[in-house]
């Protein structure tokens, strides 16, 4: 029987005002996953999770969170859910320990003992007030708090902003090698992929409200590649199905396809030679987002003039 | 909810000390020094309780979590908004209250029998007090989506002269009848009776319908501190 997901996101619409933020968003998360959610400031990532923590309705569609209805049974998703905001504000007066007190009793599953081991390995003071913590003690002491009570999936909206990029990666290993060893379901929302690049099974990328591709980290790798072309071959390229972008470089032209097997099987059989290399996910995520689908010689469109 | 509880006790305890300092020190010094009549000193403490107390606690009872974003923590909690909107509200009415309580105690302490009675003493506080809670409530409604602190106070100041506004137009209209219904709406009701006492026959249907007013207020500002949509 196969698993049903934790988070399940089907064709949600949400807009603000006149703005369409989200605009058919479809993705499914499976237990265990650590699950990239990738996309640029504005993408509506944010949206998305206030949607998942029942913080938002949506205005068409269907939003599933540990089989719950987040909208009509939010205390439940977030009594099962560990959520770290983004730029998460505390209560700057209490203490550490106090704060800790405070956010216990809202947790059934709230593990004392639990939270302790976790303040002292992620070295939080007891005794210092939340206000006197450095940018890192506040994003460590969110997430304390996020799985003192031991939640089935963690939320993570862009947790790491603020912190310098040693404490970044010091946090996305230290918490991620955690979670996948206790088998937590994780949904990691950021924009800077090459953090999550280590650590992501899957990765989902939005843009404008869409999610223009969900996929296993390693079958997007594998997939989505450069080739290089001669410029002589501009016409083949420019039949090429799943072309996500298109630069001339010179005498060659770099094409990146998003199912470069077939394209680059398809580009031998016109007998133009090819040259074919892997990309870092930073550089797949552009190439979904801001990829110039049109051919070489193309007039570029009036926007772009402008 | 104790945890709750907790929270905004501790956060506004200092306005509750400042405001029973204030007003009990106006009350002991000026019963004490009898330069002026014991009725101008109370009636004057009940005056400045009434414009400052809703402003200094129903305005601003939300704003100043907006501004540091820890309404939104909050919200985040496996807890109701409307939960922590109750809680926020006990400790609102108490804000309201105690301060006043510690007055009035004073007021009949030290000068209760002496210019006026007691229970006339007692009356003007509870009047007083009624028309805090008032708008109190008004407050809390109107500025519950408002960012900023200084915009809340902004707001509650306005609410604040709408009411005196429209509290001196039906002073001015001496008891006409179309006034009349009028004053049933009017948080302002119960102190101005203290003057009138044409007014204060109409004291109990007032105070059902400002308790059925600030319900429906209360409720409304639930609904909207539950729905964070615009946000």
């Amino acid at each position: 029987m196969s698993e049903s997901p934790v988070i399940d996101i089907k064709a949600v619409v949400k807009s603000f005002g006149g703005n369409r933020v989200l605009d058919g968003e479809t993705l499914a998360v499976m237990p265990g996953q650590t699950f990239a959610f990738l996309g640029r400031n504005g993408a509506g990532k944010t949206t998305t999770i206030r949607m998942l923590m029942g913080l938002l309705s949506p205005d068409q569609g269907e939003v599933r969170v540990l089989g719950l209805d987040p909208r009509k049974q939010g205390m439940e998703v977030r009594r099962r859910v560990g959520y770290v905001a983004e730029n998460q504000a505390m209560f700057g007066w209490m203490r550490v320990s106090q704060l800790m007190a405070f956010i216990a009793p809202f947790y059934p599953t709230w593990d004392n003992a639990w939270a302790k081991q976790l303040a002292d390995r992620l070295e939080l003071p007891a005794k210092t007030r939340v206000r006197n913590l450095s940018t890192g003690q506040g994003v460590r002491l969110s997430l304390a708090l996020a799985l003192a009570h031991k939640p089935e999936l963690v939320i993570l909206d862009d947790p790491t902003l603020g912190l310098d990029p040693i404490m970044r990666k010091e946090f996305l290993r230290d918490l991620v090698t955690y979670l996948q060893g206790e088998h937590v379901t994780v949904f990691f929302s950021s924009h800077l992929l090459y953090e999550i690049e280590p650590v992501a099974d899957a990765v989902a990328i939005l843009d404008r409200g869409k999610i223009v591709r969900q996929a296993a980290t390693e079958d997007l790798r594998a997939k989505v590649r450069r080739l290089i072309v001669p410029i002589e071959a501009v016409d083949a390229v420019a039949r090429l199905p799943g072309v996500l972008d298109i630069r001339e470089s010179g005498r060659q032209i770099a094409v990146i396809s998003d199912d470069a097997d077939a394209a680059g099987a398809a580009l031998s059989r016109a007998g133009v030679h090819v040259e074919d290399m892997p990309l870092n996910l930073d550089e797949i995520f552009e190439a979904y987002v801001i990829g110039r689908k049109e051919p070489v010689h193309a007039k570029p469109p009036l926007e772009r003039v402008a | 909810m104790r945890s709750l509880l907790w929270k905004e006790w501790h956060e506004q305890r200092w306005k509750l000390a400042f405001m029973s300092v204030l007003l009990a020190g106006i009350a002991f010094t000026g019963l004490h020094a009898r330069v002026i009549p014991d009725e101008t000193v109370l009636l004057s403490i009940g005056v400045l309780a009434v414009i400052l107390m809703p402003l200094l606690v129903g305005a601003v009872l939300i704003a100043p979590e907006r501004d540091s974003r820890t309404l939104d923590t909050l919200l985040a909690l496996p807890t109701r908004a409307v939960q922590i909107l109750a809680v926020k509200t006990v400790i609102g009415v108490i804000l309201c209250v105690v301060p006043l309580l510690l007055t009035c105690f004073i007021g009949v302490g030290m000068a209760g029998g002496r210019e006026l009675l007691s229970s006339e003493i007692i009356s003007l506080f509870v009047k007083c007090g009624l028309t805090i809670l008032a708008l109190f409530f008004w407050m809390l409604a109107l500025t519950i989506r408002l960012p900023g602190e200084t915009r809340a106070t902004l707001l509650g100041l306005g609410v604040l002269i709408g009411w005196m506004i429209i509290t001196l137009g039906l002073t001015e209209a001496h008891g006409a009848d179309w006034s009349k219904p009028i004053w049933l709406l009017n948080p302002a009701a119960f102190i101005v009776g203290s003057f009138d006492n044409g007014v204060s026959a109409w004291l109990l249907p007032a105070a059902a319908i400002q308790a059925a007013i600030a319900g429906l207020l209360w409720f409304w500002a639930s609904r909207q501190l539950s729905e964070q949509e615009a946000h």
